[in-house]
């Protein structure tokens, strides 16, 4: 067992005592919990980490379109917070590893400026004693379901973390004379295009930075969310996510699959 | 088709004379309605309006109620108030009761429409009628309630014309029939349904359900007993008459649909609607084999 | 996904569907011959036919409801956890899943499966309603109410379940409600435009996660089960007091009766139905 969490509530180490003590919870479906069981992995309980984080405002300027570094740095930091409490739970609970993460943004009525993140998780470990965990020694996290993860351990890939990056970018508003000049015209607007290829770069590039200090071979299940919170519409977080795996094996077990032709729609 | 039967309006004899056929059926419901060797006959319907009011029907009991039943019939239970004479604004009396007049009144909307349903199918020379869909609705502000039922009337290719007349009716269509025919049923008749029961609270209902805190001997936090009785009640009635219309067959695919609706100072009324498909066996119960798992790559 | 198909290919026993709708018919315009009591079920046909795939039955569509009282004055702002909600939603959840296994036990059901939760937070009351179908192995007899199982599984879950060597125990579910902490007016003027943790909010809305999660494992551990599955966490503020937040998780407890779990060993299957994968641009993923 790992060392004492020493950022969790009091409520979660009482929970978590009785999760050790031989009791699973899990919010996998039970196809998903039978697939885990499939590749040989039990599921230890549902794990979770929350942190509730002010988003300041930061200053800017309103014609030029630019990262507006400190929010950047904010999202990022409190998802972080979350992902290791997350952790801190499943690495008390022996596990090798947490599938199918989610991450949340709530808000609430302490303001807008507030919002809590939220992940939560399944943690897992192998039945046949051999440890799993990543590179850095935690269990590692992924966003993979049930049947994604039965099939990427078939293929000799595992699992290595859920890597993000983010990226709040301030799309510049336009000035009058450009917004004029282009009236009732179907054209490229440059500065949209340099911004949001910009922010899209920049998130990408961090995730990827993250997967390197994994010592990943590569991030499957890539995905690009883009949100604008609660900042109005000219301010947009791009945030990519993905699971970084490590190539153990050369052998693929996974069955070579039956084709069939199903007729309902 | 030279005299329309029944109460049909007009409309409906020229529709049907035409000869090709209307079907409320998707393609894939179509498809498997052929395969079943079912030949669609036309669209059928059946409409009813009633004038209805929901509550103010019925007796009212003030604090001094008699302990008889709301109409001689039906659920009814009394809740005495504990606390012997206080005022005349305290409950001292309550009842639960079923508004036995609104669930007659809802059986004879619902089959009304039912009824016209089935001759519109019988003049098409249907043996049934499948993907059958029902509903009631109030008309705008009038105090009315339209019934309506609606469906694909369907023959039997070489099949025997049905008994008494009536075609057999069901909420199914298309594969999820084809899979009731072969697991060994066959559809009898859609089955709906309707409780309603009034919750005429006591003092200490009263006081529960406005989270009064005042003593009068209510328990912070217990159970508002009253108004539990009257939810299991009300599910357990809807049950029962469809049960009592079964006679040996069975009922699958049902839905209980509960709505209540509060009516101050812990005064309540609740409705539940059930419905389902009433099937009969006509082969002996011949399990599967065990389903095979997979897992789709998609 | 995991999709259970019919047993083997349709070549043996391969049904005349046209024959059998013939056969129905006619049937019909005999008298009701009943091969046993009637049964009402909200199972859909495909989950009995899966039912009786491990010889187990739809025997009665059941239910069980409570609802207990909120007294005045609990949703105005507090703090910390807002005991008198949690706990009249714990005696609603453990009344109304009393009643439907009592409904169950008359009915001749050693269980119900498929369900609904239903439960709705009023200001002066929780309600709890629980809908089911009553089911048994073909041909048994009658168990005790205390006896009797209730999940949430679907008729496909609790056969999977069953050929894997588990077996449901019952619902577990907890709850905890709690005021969202607010900001004295001091501690809003230093963290305007500076990007920190609220530390005490964390704690605050943290715990109470954790507090309902512990309830729903504290009951699964009541029922004796050694695991939960299907977990539904919700969370939210009340309508009628948004500073008021509710955590609610439940599950079903399951237990091994098997030996040990029994391996599926799925087939693989790749479908070839869509013809033409649309690609779509917006996401990196092709769906």
């Amino acid at each position: 067992m790992a060392d004492q969490p020493t950022d969790l509530p009091e409520g979660a180490s009482r929970r978590l005592a009785e999760l050790e003590g031989g009791l699973f919870t899990s919010d996998l479906s039970v196809n998903e919990f039978l697939l885990i069981k499939e590749v040989g992995f039990h599921p230890l309980g549902f794990v979770m980490g929350s942190s509730i984080y002010h988003t300041g405002i930061q200053t800017r300027k309103w014609g030029q379109s630019q990262e507006l570094t400190k929010l950047t740095g904010a999202m990022y930091e409190a998802r972080e917070l979350a992902m290791t409490r997350m952790e801190e739970e499943a690495d008390e609970l022996g596990a090798d590893g947490v599938v199918g993460v989610r991450l949340d943004v709530n808000y609430y009525e302490w303001g807008k400026d507030a919002a809590e993140f939220i992940a939560v998780g399944t943690a897992v470990k192998a039945e046949n004693g051999v440890s799993h965990r990543n590179k850095l020694g935690k269990p590692f996290t992924s966003d993979l379901s049930g049947q994604d993860f039965w099939t990427l351990m078939q293929t000799g890939y595992i699992p290595q973390g859920l890597v993000m990056g983010t990226c709040v970018y301030h799309i510049a508003h336009r000035g009058l004379g450009q917004t004029l000049g282009s009236a009732g015209q179907n054209v490229e607007l440059p500065n949209f295009t340099q911004a949001l290829y910009e922010a899209r770069e920049l998130a990408m590039t961090r995730m990827q930075d993250e997967s390197n200090q994994l010592g990943a071979s590569g991030i499957v299940g890539v995905r690009l969310e883009e949100k604008s919170h609660q900042w109005g519409s000219h301010t947009i977080e791009f945030l990519s996510l993905g699971t970084a795996v490590v190539k153990t094996s050369d052998e693929v077990t996974l069955p070579r699959p039956t084709t069939i032709i199903s007729l309902d729609n | 088709m030279d005299e329309l039967p029944g109460d049909l309006p007009e409309a409906a004899g020229r529709r049907f004379a035409e000869g090709s056929f209307t079907s409320g059926l998707s393609v894939p419901d179509f498809a498997a309605c052929l395969q079943m060797g079912l030949e669609p006959a036309g669209y059928v319907q059946g409409f009813c309006v009633m004038q209805w009011r929901w509550y103010g029907m019925g007796m009212s009991f003030g604090a001094f109620g008699p302990t008889g039943r709301a109409n001689g019939q039906g659920y009814s239970e009394a809740w005495q108030c504990p606390h012997g004479y206080v005022s005349a604004e305290h409950r001292g009396w309550g009842q639960n009761y079923e508004q036995t007049w609104i669930e007659d009144a809802w059986r004879e909307g619902f089959s009304s429409s039912y009824e016209r349903m089935l001759e519109e199918a019988r003049t098409l020379g249907a043996h049934g009628i499948v993907g059958v869909v029902d509903a009631s609705s109030p008309l705008g502000d009038l105090g009315l309630l339209e019934f309506r039922v609606q469906g694909t009337a369907v023959r039997v290719i070489d099949g025997p014309p049905p008994i008494g007349d009536r075609p057999w009716t069901t909420y199914l269509a298309g594969q999820r029939l084809g899979k009731l025919i072969e697991a060994g049923y066959a559809p009898v008749s859609v089955a709906a349904a309707i409780s309603s029961v009034r919750v005429w609270a006591n003092c200490i209902t009263e006081y529960l359900t406005e989270g009064s805190t005042t003593n009068w001997g209510q328990v912070a936090g217990a159970e508002i007993e009253q108004t539990a009785k009257a939810h299991m009640a009300v599910r357990r009635i809807a049950r029962e008459r469809v049960r009592a219309a079964l006679g040996g067959d069975s009922l699958h695919g049902a839905s209980l649909a509960t709505t209540e609706r509060e009516l101050g100072q812990g005064d309540a009324e609740l409705q539940c609607i059930l419905r389902g498909n009433q099937v009969r066996r006509f082969k002996d119960f011949d399990p599967l084999a065990a389903p095979r798992p997979t897992v789709r790559l998609s | 996904m995991t999709t259970a198909s019919r047993g083997g290919d349709r070549t043996e026993g391969e049904i005349d569907l046209r024959a059998e709708m013939l056969a129905a018919a006619h049937s019909l315009n005999g008298p009701a011959s009943p091969s046993g009591p009637s049964t009402t079920s909200d199972l859909s046909i495909d989950e009995e036919l899966i039912l009786h795939s491990i010889g187990w039955e739809p025997v009665e569509l059941v239910c069980g409801m409570s609802l207990h009282a909120v007294p005045m004055g609990v949703w105005n702002w507090g703090q910390g956890e807002i005991s008198y909600a949690s706990d009249a939603y714990q005696r609603s959840f453990a009344k109304a899943t009393d009643r439907i296994h009592r409904e169950c036990a008359k009915a001749g059901g050693h269980g119900v499966v498929g369900v609904h939760v239903e439960w709705a937070v009023h200001r002066h009351h929780i309600d709890v309603t629980l809908t089911g179908t009553a089911v048994r192995p073909v041909g048994s007899k009658r168990v005790t109410a205390e006896s009797v199982f209730v999940s949430d599984l679907s008729g496909r879950d609790f056969t999977l379940l069953h050929t894997a060597g588990w077996a449901p125990l019952g619902l577990a579910a907890g709850a905890s409600f709690v005021y969202a902490p607010r900001r004295s007016l001091g501690t809003t003027m230093k963290q305007k435009g500076v990007n920190v943790e609220l530390t005490n909010f964390t704690e605050a809305m943290y715990s109470a996660r954790e507090s309902a999660m512990e309830r729903m494992q504290r009951s699964a551990l009541d029922l004796g089960g050694s695991g939960v599955v299907e977990v539904k966490v919700t969370e939210g503020p009340m309508d009628f007091a948004r500073h008021a937040v509710c955590f609610m998780a439940y599950g079903t407890v399951v237990h091994l009766v098997a030996d040990e779990h029994q391996r599926m060993q799925p087939t693989v299957v790749l479908p070839l139905d869509d013809a033409v994968l649309s690609f779509d641009a917006t996401s990196l993923r092709g769906s």
